[in-house]
């Protein structure tokens, strides 16, 4: 394990991800193969892709969730193939699931408590926190951000679909986040949410990075600077959103048939 | 729910003004349990002592040891069978360390010291119960601390070195001090109460607090647990210690009330009905645990004359809790605490009052 | 839900929670997902990716092959005992071994396929063991004992299944919990009709008594080599159990509904497949699986004896065997009975006040080292 000041060292230079040969099978079944990428801090990114093309298996092997089968992993410069899932996001990694993994049996509030407390000190604390101490302020800070004030006592099995997936980007925001992994955040969201969900993203400050995974070309292709297309587990082609849409492969596979 | 009773304290360090007003809010939610409350601290002077001891007391350190099962499981869903296992440990240990009837094998050693010892050996017991299941999960739980709780029962029973194999100990006398004699119904009665009360407490406030919050979190969603930087595994081994005390204090409390522990003490019986317990009271809330200690414990001492005077055989006991636990199982799986819930929305939602 | 040891854990989508710390969880390093490569040679290829295990394997066979064949010079016999007692130890390991993985399949059939932890399972030996028992009394006949201990069981089965367990199908917890009431109740049904003492179900005449083996247990001063005489009921029982291993095998691999039934335990999808015929197909197994603990029930009965408190051995047994060999695998179930009976039996020859904590330690030791269990998958 490095120190601290190796990381910030190295942070500095380097990309905030960075693939090198990834590849994951389940079984014997590809779900990766061979996949090299790099992502810089501050970048934002596309993963497109049909279904089953392997994206959130990518973004599983950069989170821990699933550990590659190949290949390594580094988070800001720091080799994390095979540190577990939480130590990753304490270094300032987030994600949001496709479909949505959050405390059924916990209110909203509880929700972002414990996620914003999952990234500060304090988590084995016997001690109550009080509605007046810091950590609370941001919890009603993220709450308010994706609109879920009126039902924050409410518990989360309660709510609606699109209410659901809203929780579930306000997880992936708590704390100090320094490179986010959307896994499709827009699907199931009404017109109204979308706007939202695409006016958090935009605001979000700009040295935070993030790869989104989107089916939904409006919202995907207005909220970042550069695409990676995957097909069958492999990188297919990458580029800035522009070239993605002119290009005629791309425009066979995916886009004239109807898949995004 | 959320955070109501985290704000509900906090106003209690207002101006006086709002505090009377917090105050008589906080009574008036709590009622039950503070008539309750009252209640059991006036008992000794109405109550003989055997109400105290065999009927009161002996509910409050079984539902302590079925509330150490009541947090892991209901809060972390982890259902251990080892928690009975856990307060023979220590029950075991304050025979081995204190005074006993068998001076070839006890050391003697004042209260003092060998309560603490016993309850820190019985800890590190269940801390290892705890690491060697928390990477699973429900059913699997089950198995291994069922198998682990097994082995300890066989244990005692066939070492005759430090457990004395089938005969056990006797003759544990809970400690004098302050000049009471703590083993006198009405002190015992009350030192139980002050650490049944105290656990329960304890339980009910660290549900609130960051610990047991993301114990909460870790039963839901383990996976995202780790996603929003817990450790799923650091937490649940955690949980396992904490109701490791709970059982310990109550292990050693069970050995004073009984003057004896003996294999069949820790035995897959005992190891099951403490689960029975738990389950039947109601597992989502503390007091749960007590609801069904109580219920065992009436059962338990008035089944027999009940089963004879409706013409059946008195030895039917296990038969009857094996019936109640499965019709609970089946039809109400949150337990007496459960019912009781429906009861009052239903009252509520039919008497058309006001939904808070 | 509840997390699975195998692939079928791994839902199409990454919505599913089960697929978190499970057992399968989080331990694997990254070369763990490896894919299937071709299936020939297993043993080479294991060989090759685990050199010091196996070598530490072969020169323990080549150990427990020598102190079992030849006869033990003045020295090894002064540090560890007589050669007759190990040499029945042994066998009595190897043979009990064989009656815990008649229990224990039934169990880990059962929790394979419905995710069923049976903890009335002890209860079913048991059962078993008295039915055998009433059947010897009333026929006289010991093999049919084992036909009506078989169908009992099943038909006990079939019952918990269809009338209970079909009814809370997904809710693991909830089943497993019912199972414990289950228990409970027939446990005392139990003690009511047959009382406390134990029962000893007689060997057949044709069975009786000890058979010379062709293995020395000493050698007198004369140079006379005296050889071991083991009871034959123990090794007709052994070889059955092998044969019933055998054919389960066979049954899982070369018939339709034993396809089936593994292709269930691989992936719990597939069962989707098989529509409402699914219930059937439960049904089966879980009445198979009691069955044979029935019968093992009165191989238990004519080994030892059959009382109060078996139940929960046998229990304990199974639960044991499966965490060790695996949950859900019949080769894990052979395996860890077999590691078991040793264990329990050399344990009290040469561990006396600790012998069954022998057993637990090595599941503690399977626990941590390969949490899925010896031939378990992840
Ligand atoms: N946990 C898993 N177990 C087995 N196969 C999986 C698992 N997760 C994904 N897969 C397979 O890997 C491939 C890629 O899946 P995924 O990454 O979810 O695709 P995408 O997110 O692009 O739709 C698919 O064929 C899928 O069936
Ligand atoms: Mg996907």
């Amino acid at each position: 394990m490095s120190s601290i000041a190796e990381r910030i060292a190295a942070s500095g230079t380097s990309n905030a991800i960075e693939l090198r040969g990834v590849t994951r099978y389940f079984g014997a079944l590809a779900a990766l193969t061979d996949i090299t990428m790099s992502v810089r801090p501050g970048e934002r990114r596309a993963v497109l892709g049909s279904n089953g093309a392997g994206k959130t298996t990518l973004l599983n092997c950069i989170t821990g969730d699933f550990f590659p089968t190949f290949g390594t992993v580094r988070f800001f410069g720091e080799d994390v193939t095979t540190l577990p899932p939480h130590e990753r996001i304490r270094r300032g990694l987030r994600r949001t699931y496709q479909i949505s993994l959050l405390f059924s049996r916990l209110s909203v509030r509880d929700n972002v408590y414990l996620a914003c407390r999952g990234v500060s000190r304090g988590r084995f604390s016997f001690i109550r926190t009080r509605a007046r101490d810091a950590i609370m302020q941001s919890v009603e800070e993220l709450i308010a951000l994706v609109h879920l004030e009126s039902v924050a006592d409410r518990l989360v099995e309660e709510l609606a679909h699109g209410q659901q997936r809203q929780l579930e980007i306000a997880l992936a925001l708590a704390g100090a986040p320094r490179f986010i992994l959307f896994d499709e955040p827009a699907a199931g969201l009404s017109p109204a949410e979308r706007r939202d969900l695409v006016a958090i993203l935009t605001a979000l400050p700009s040295h935070i990075g993030y790869i989104i995974i989107e089916h939904d070309m409006d919202v995907a292709l207005r909220v970042v600077e550069s695409v990676t297309m995957m097909h069958n587990g492999r990188i297919f082609k990458e580029g800035a959103p522009h070239e993605i849409q002119a290009d005629p492969e791309v425009q066979e596979l995916f886009l004239g048939s109807g898949h995004a | 729910m959320a955070l109501e009773q985290t704000i509900e304290t906090d106003s209690l360090t207002l101006p006086q003004a709002q505090q009377a007003g917090a105050v008589s809010r906080w009574v008036h939610r709590n009622a039950a349990i503070l008539i309750l409350a009252v209640l059991l601290l006036i008992l000794p002077a109405v109550a003989g002592p055997f109400i105290l001891d065999q009927i009161v007391g002996w509910t409050m350190i079984l539902g302590m040891i079925a509330l150490s099962l009541m947090f892991l499981c209901g809060y972390g869903g982890m259902v251990s069978l080892a928690q009975m296992t856990v307060a023979g440990v220590s029950g075991y240990m304050i025979a081995v360390f204190g005074p006993s009837s068998l001076p070839s094998i006890s050391l003697f050693w004042p209260w003092w010291v060998a309560a603490p010892v016993a309850i820190l050996i019985a800890v590190a017991f269940g801390t290892v119960v705890g690491a060697l299941s928390a990477r699973t999960e429900g059913i699997y739980t089950i198995m291994i601390t069922l198998a682990l709780a097994t082995a300890f029962f066989y244990l005692t029973l066939q070492n005759w070195p430090i457990f004395n194999g089938f005969n056990g100990f006797t003759t544990i006398p809970a400690p004098h001090f302050l000049g009471v004699n703590w083993r006198a119904p009405i002190p015992f009665y009350y030192m139980v109460l002050f650490f049944a009360a105290l656990s329960y407490a304890a339980v009910l406030y660290i549900s609130r607090a960051p610990f047991g919050l993301a114990l909460q979190g870790v039963r839901d969603n383990p996976r995202r647990m780790e996603a929003i930087g817990y450790n799923v595994t650091a937490h649940r081994v955690a949980a396992y210690a904490f109701a490791a005390l709970i059982a310990a204090v109550g292990g050693i409390l069970l050995v004073w009330q009984n003057n004896q522990i003996s294999p069949y003490s820790v035995g897959v019986n005992a190891v099951i009905n403490i689960l029975v317990i738990a389950v039947v009271g109601g597992i989502t809330h503390p007091i749960g645990a007590f609801i069904g200690a109580f219920i065992y414990v009436i059962l338990h001492t008035f089944a027999l004359d009940a089963l004879v005077a409706v013409g059946l055989d008195g030895r039917r006991f296990q038969l009857l809790i094996g019936l109640g636990f499965v019709i609970i199982v089946l039809f109400s799986p949150d337990g007496i605490v459960g019912i009781w819930r429906r009861l009052r929305a239903r009252a509520r939602t039919s008497g058309g009052g006001n939904p808070l | 839900m509840l997390p699975a040891f195998d692939s079928s854990n791994f839902r199409r989508n990454d919505g599913g929670s089960s697929v978190s710390t499970s057992l399968s969880g989080y331990g694997g390093r990254p070369s763990e997902g490896r894919a299937s490569e071709a299936r020939g040679d297993v043993l080479g290829q294991w060989i090759a990716r685990h050199p010091v295990a196996a070598l530490v394997i072969a020169v323990a066979v080549i150990l427990v092959l020598w102190l079992v064949l030849a006869p033990w010079p003045p020295g090894v016999e002064e540090a560890i005992g007589k050669k007759r007692l190990f040499v029945n130890a042994l066998f009595n390991g190897i043979t009990l071994g064989g009656l815990y993985f008649l229990v224990a399949t039934g169990f880990t059939l059962i929790f394979g396929l419905m995710r069923n932890v049976n903890l009335a399972h002890g209860s079913l030996y048991l059962f078993g063991g008295y039915m055998g028992y009433e059947a010897t009394q009333w026929t006289g006949s010991w093999l049919f004992s084992y036909v009506i201990a078989f169908v009992c069981c099943a038909i006990v089965g079939m019952a918990m299944q269809f009338f209970i367990f079909r009814r809370m199908e997904g809710q693991d917890l909830r089943q497993t919990l019912v199972t414990l009431g289950l228990s409970i109740i027939f446990s005392d049904l139990m003690v009511w009709v047959w009382g406390g003492n134990a029962i000893q179900i007689d060997t057949p005449d044709y069975l009786q008594g000890p058979v010379p083996t062709p293995i020395i247990a000493s050698i007198r001063s004369s140079g006379e080599m005296v050889f071991l005489r083991y009871p034959l009921v123990r090794l007709v029982i052994f070889a059955a159990a092998v044969v019933i291993g055998i054919g389960m095998w066979l049954a899982l691999h070369r018939t339709r509904v034993g396809v089936m039934i593994r292709a269930g335990v691989d992936d719990r999808d597939m069962l989707s497949v098989l529509g409402y015929r699914v219930q059937l197909l439960f049904v089966l197994v879980f009445a198979f699986g009691a069955g044979l603990a029935g019968m093992a029930g009165v191989v238990g009965g004519t080994f030892q004896s059959i009382s109060l408190g078996e139940d929960s051995h046998f229990l304990l047994a199974s639960l044991v065997v499966v965490i060790v060999g695996g949950m859900g695998s019949i080769p894990g179930a052979a395996l860890g009975a077999l590691i078991i009976g040793l264990s329990e039996q050399l344990g009290i020859v040469y561990f006396q006040n600790y012998s069954t904590v022998l057993s637990f330690l090595i599941m503690a030791i399977v626990l941590v080292v390969r949490p899925q269990g010896l031939l378990g998958r992840r």
